[in-house]
């Protein structure tokens, strides 16, 4: 595959204003997107991610380190640059809220140098896909907030750049126009071939969307992978067995003593065993038991760990441990 | 033709702007018009009955360009806090066009845009007036371009402060007092003030309203400080601006309001 964004070594400080303390927002960060990529940028509030895609958007300059764009030195050649790069980083805050849909459109058409002729049809096929075409006349003032996201999106996609940027392109819309935009940036990325970079608090548009997740705290890339990797790095051997019977106590320090750590929740109608076990070996030494003590099973599920959690447990530092487990 | 293009675009929106909230530029016609009722009353209450005609005149032509100084310099530190307050300076700044052109063709075409109103209040008041001003457009057309680019200079400072400090509301209510001063203290009181951002083409202008000056009737070393100073503030605002343009990068500021 082939590299469209070369991100190496970036720096950036700012100084506080009053106390003029330096504080480093981004801390030698380095990685490359491919193209067509679609990569999910995750880290808590102050991490360093919106300093990172204002960099690579040409915001922000960079106190060390290089961006290239396309082959492109983005420091060097900023605007030629541009030319490959569009983005969404304040949502429907990016739009002239007294225009229409279309005058939106054309306007911000315009400022990149195209003609309306030129963008005619693009802006026809945008609304189209967008779903926008009946409200291409009303102003975006009297927008719903998703359809006005929706539109910045569609802003985002008029100059055919290589590379698009979105800074929580969710934030603040329904659940439904949630997944429209998850769907339609699917649809970017697969149809037109476009690079997408997701910044989000969203761990289910990251989940479902991005291939690639870079997760930062406090400046530093803390990791760098493919989302089921760090699924898998944090999946739990936990099973959740109902019992058709109550234990008795002789079966219950039977089970505890091969499992210490075994939570048992008695109940007349439905008791249940919460276990967790050091490998999957161990699960046939639980149901031995089970079967010999007689002890009737009438379901078995496995504890699932979904990406908010693992997103919590590499910020809290559980990466390390979770190498050593998992090797 | 990029540049044709985003001049097109930036005319369009100036003219949606103005049509959709048509109550809004008529308020503000009627508002800038009421302003010279007040002067031309001012005039004939305590003014000098024996020069009553040359001070309407004088004022007719300095309040016209006091408008347009306030379009062309104020307006633009406007524009910028309020894209900065919307969030649309950032998209603004990502157009590979660079935001110093998009902002050079936004003051074009508020000047074209607006050129409608100035002329409507150069009408309004001559007729309200009586005074009927030697309108030359074949020598006001170039004196003009030049003072406008010098202007136009003077505005990409504005500019360039208000991408840096954002906060400058404030200076830009001073401002326009300023430009007042600019526009309204006669050369003859203050000769320095010729190598000022547009104060020689707004004496010129007086020249040719007032005094029936022609184009060939201009001296050489006027029509120098004008072309000098068109040349001087537009460079200099120019600089200025890209130079507030890269701190505002350095510290983050493109957009943070």
């Amino acid at each position: 595959m082939e590299t469209i964004i070369d991100v190496s070594n970036l720096y950036k400080t700012y100084k506080k204003r009053k106390s003029n303390e330096i504080i480093t927002a981004v801390n030698n960060i380095s990685f490359s997107v491919q193209k067509g990529e679609i990569l999910g940028l995750l880290g808590p509030n102050g991490a360093g991610k919106s300093s990172t895609i204002k960099m690579i958007c040409g915001l922000i300059k960079p106190d060390k380190g290089a961006i290239t764009i396309n082959g492109i030195n983005s420091q060097k050649h900023r605007l030629k640059a541009l030319h490959h790069i569009s983005a969404v980083l304040e949502g429907n805050r990016n739009l002239y809220w007294r225009l229409t849909v279309r005058e939106n459109l054309e306007y911000f058409a315009g400022n990149r140098g195209y003609s309306r002729k030129d963008r005619k049809d693009t802006i026809d096929d945008l609304l189209e896909k967008f779903h926008l075409k009946n409200k291409e006349k009303e102003i975006v003032n009297r927008l719903s907030r998703g359809m006005q996201q929706k539109l910045a999106i569609a802003v985002a996609m008029l100059a055919d750049s290589e590379v698009i940027l979105l800074d929580e392109p969710t934030l603040g819309i329904d659940v439904q126009t949630g997944y429209e935009v998850r769907d339609l940036l699917q649809n970017i990325a697969k149809k037109y071939n476009r690079t997408i970079i997701i910044s989000s608090h969203d761990m289910d548009v990251i989940q479902d969307l991005c291939e690639r997740t870079i997760i930062i705290n406090n400046g530093t890339i803390v990791t760098d992978d493919r989302v089921e990797n760090l699924l898998r790095l944090f999946e739990v051997r936990a099973y959740t067995i109902t019992l058709g019977k109550l234990l008795t106590k002789h079966q219950f320090h039977l089970l505890q003593q091969k499992f210490p750590q075994l939570d048992y929740s008695p109940d007349i109608l439905q008791s249940t065993l919460e276990v967790e076990l050091n490998n999957n070996e161990e699960i046939y030494d639980l149901f031995d038991i089970l079967k010999l003590e007689q002890i009737p099973v009438e379901s078995i599920d496995r504890k699932t760990i979904n990406f908010e959690q693992v997103f919590l447990k590499i910020v809290k530092g559980e990466m390390q441990n979770a190498f050593i487990q998992s090797s | 033709m990029p540049l044709f293009n985003l001049l097109k675009a930036n005319l369009r929106k100036d003219y949606i702007g103005m049509k959709r909230y048509l109550p809004n530029t008529i308020a503000m016609l009627i508002t800038f018009y009421l302003i010279f009722l007040g002067m031309f009353a001012g005039i004939q209450i305590v003014g000098d009955p024996s020069t009553q005609d040359a001070n309407i005149q004088f004022v007719i032509v300095n309040y016209i360009f006091w408008y347009l100084s306030l379009i062309v310099v104020q307006d633009i530190g406007f524009q910028v806090g309020s894209e900065a307050v919307q969030g649309t300076l950032e998209q603004l700044s990502m157009s590979p066009m660079g935001i110093s052109k998009i902002l050079l063709s936004r003051l074009v075409a508020s000047v074209i845009v607006n050129s409608i109103i100035v002329v409507s209040l150069l009408y309004l008041s001559m007729l309200t007036t009586g005074q009927w001003l030697n309108v030359d457009v074949i020598t006001l057309l170039p004196i003009l371009f030049l003072t406008i680019i010098s202007m136009v200079g003077f505005g990409f400072i504005i500019a360039g402060l208000t991408i840096v400090l954002k906060q400058v509301n404030a200076f830009l209510q001073i401002l326009q007092f300023i430009l007042a001063g600019l526009v309204f203290i006669p050369l003859s009181v203050a000769p320095f003030l010729a190598f000022f951002p547009m104060v020689k083409g707004v004496d010129l202008v007086r020249g040719v309203m007032i005094d029936g000056l022609s184009l060939g009737a201009i001296h050489l070393a006027d029509y120098i400080i004008l072309i000098g100073n068109a040349g001087f503030y537009f460079v200099i605002g120019l600089l200025f601006f890209r130079y507030s343009e890269q701190i505002a990068m350095k510290k983050g500021l493109i957009g943070h309001y």
